[in-house]
């Protein structure tokens, strides 16, 4: 019983991050056709930013996490206009210029922070009691909180703003779109802040759990991609139920065999979804 | 294979290849300091992984972000073999590239049913699945710190030296023959458009994965001789990092033209190594000229120097 809730919020949380970043990438996918090799590296540089705001400079927690939110976004539309957009005539010259810059974040975090992990403290120190059986630390349902908020503002933005319904019809068809006179560059720029700042804020959360390290955005963009594949690039419903699956399958797996097993998995998990159905659970059927 | 015009073998590039071979044949002649030996070693290695990935890359437009597979692959079986039970390293290196391209079969197969992004992260997803086995099965491994003494390809530093040249001249040369030959030019066919070479008859899913196989055994001949050149196997054969640096190496050097890419490989390991003086900035200058020529020189260095020099010649000329 006692495992059983374990796994069941730890698998939560790990869901959590997962569908943070999964709905970043997938937006700027579906609605720019930008391949975003270097989301993850946003996810790091939150943990790093919210190492130095909240741990080294010891502003207050609100104030922190705000802070980190916003410079990563404004860094990442600064990456756009620079580096993204000279190149976005082809799809694979995107793919090279994000990864190149990733491996260039990840240099700068070794250069100015050093390779070691660092520790952020937790958000709150204390251990929860739940149904008087198991300790969880409170920090892991702040960040399970905190995420499926954000989750619900993003939908709440998408389909209930006017913004929202332009990124929808940038999504849909960008010359129609640009004949009802909408800017698709300001789409672009807003749909690129917006998947930054949920990369960082889920690096952020994170943080205190995982540390932060100059390495961690390799591997989960590996298990971000088994996400989008699994829930089919432009399904948003998708991929909330693919970060699920993948969060809980790899939490069990690490509980009942070994953690290594459970990093392997979403590989696998990815190679037979491509193989049998690649348009992912909920997607649209593609011609792949 | 009947040649599609009528060359003769001495034309302009050839034999700007044979004496790019002459003088790398030559360099233990003149160069005596071993640390510069090795460096060229080291180049001629990655010369091989880049042309291999170019010919599948390069020519038939997918683009995988895994060939660290192929590559850890061959490295992993050739050091295992040699170390466990003491295979010699001409049998080692054959295994290698003979699992490699076992790889490229499986993993080929469901991949090529893809395109664009999808192949690019299933390939990325694909690598990361035995860099994880390594460090499960450290005890067979080594774990993070990988193996050490394995037998060395070749007592002396000549011997070493022109093995490796041996390596880079003939796989760099059967993909160079292979790119030029109708095979390549079908290749191509596919990369411009895949539904018209299609229709024209051309069983496109045969000949990508037959790339795919080739391009494996020829990385993973590399990556075994690169842990007999090291005495030394470790995960960061395996990485992501290596990958990345292959296709850094091909897009510096100019895709899809084969010369370009190896070029592009000497080019970047001699950089590399020259940067060695400021240890701390160099991966992140490294790094941050790779953006900067991904920025300004798309086409690659080699291509943009030729058409810049083919401009000057009609200048003077007209």
């Amino acid at each position: 019983m006692n495992i059983f809730l374990e796994v069941l919020v730890y698998g939560a949380v790990q869901s959590s991050i997962y569908a943070l970043l999964a709905m970043g990438f997938c937006l700027i996918f579906g609605v720019a056709n930008i391949v975003n090799l270097a989301h993850t590296a946003f996810y790091m540089i939150g943990a790093y930013l919210i190492y130095t705001f909240f741990s080294v400079l010891k502003l207050n927690l609100a104030m922190a996490i705000l802070l980190s939110v916003v410079s990563v976004a404004i860094l990442a539309t600064g990456m756009y206009r620079y580096c993204i957009r000279p190149v976005m005539f082809s799809e694979w010259s995107v793919m090279m210029i994000t990864i190149s810059l990733a491996l260039f974040f990840q240099q700068l975090m070794i250069f100015i922070y050093g390779p070691a992990d660092r520790n952020v403290e937790g958000f709150i120190e204390k251990k929860l009691t739940l149904l008087g059986a198991v300790d969880i630390d409170a920090q892991r349902l702040l960040t399970l909180v905190v995420s499926v908020i954000l989750l619900v503002l993003l939908w709440l933005f998408i389909y209930r703003t006017r913004m929202g319904k332009a990124i929808l019809a940038v999504a849909q068809d960008r010359e129609a779109a640009l004949f009802m006179g909408i800017n698709s560059e300001r789409v672009y720029l807003t749909v690129i802040a917006i998947s930054a700042a949920l990369a960082a804020a889920s690096g952020a959360l994170i943080a205190p759990t995982i540390g932060a390290r100059p390495e961690m955005w390799a591997p989960t963009l590996g298990k971000i991609f088994a996400v989008v594949v699994l829930g089919g690039i432009g399904s948003l419903e998708g991929t909330i139920l693919a970060a699920l699956l993948i969060g809980y399958l790899e939490v069990v797996i690490s509980f009942s065999i070994s953690s290594y097993f459970g990093e392997i998995v979403s590989v696998i998990v990815i190679l037979l979804m491509l193989s049998f159905r690649p348009s992912g659970l909920l997607g649209k059927r593609i011609e792949a | 294979m009947p040649e599609q015009n009528n060359r003769s073998i001495f034309s302009g590039e050839r034999v700007g290849l044979l004496i790019a071979l002459a003088i790398l044949s030559a360099v233990p002649l003149f160069i005596k300091n071993r640390a510069i030996v090795e460096i060229i070693i080291l180049a001629n290695i990655y010369a091989v992984y880049v042309a291999s990935w170019d010919i599948l890359c390069g020519y038939t437009g997918q683009v995988s972000f895994g060939h660290a597979l192929f590559i850890g692959g061959g490295a992993y079986t050739a050091a295992l073999l040699n170390f466990y039970f003491k295979f010699p390293p001409w049998v080692t290196i054959f295994f290698g590239g003979g699992v490699a391209a076992l790889f490229g079969l499986i993993i080929g197969t469901p991949c090529l049913r893809l395109r664009g992004p999808y192949f690019a992260l299933a390939t990325f997803a694909a690598a990361a699945f035995p860099y994880g086995l390594t460090d499960v099965f450290w005890e067979v491994t080594g774990g993070l710190d990988g193996l050490y003494g394995i037998t060395p390809i070749w007592p002396t530093l000549e011997g070493k030296y022109y093995f490796s040249v041996l390596l880079t001249a003939v796989c760099c040369g059967l993909v160079y023959l292979g790119g030029r030959s109708k095979k390549g030019l079908i290749l191509k066919s596919i990369r411009e458009d895949e539904v018209a070479a299609m229709a024209s008859g051309v069983n496109t899913t045969a000949y990508k994965l037959t790339t795919f196989v080739i391009s494996g055994f020829l990385a993973g001949v590399a990556g075994a001789f690169y842990s007999h050149n090291q005495l030394h196997v470790g995960p960061e054969t395996l990485s992501i990092n290596l990958s990345v640096l292959v296709i850094i190496m091909s897009v510096v050097g100019g895709i899809g033209t084969i010369t370009g890419p190896i070029a592009g490989a000497y080019l970047l390991t001699i950089f590399n190594e020259m940067m060695r003086e400021w240890e701390e900035l160099r991966l992140l200058i490294y790094t941050a000229a790779v953006v900067l020529f991904l920025l300004f020189l798309p086409k690659g260095v080699l291509p943009t120097l030729s058409d810049g020099i083919k401009q000057w010649i009609k200048r003077k000329g007209g």
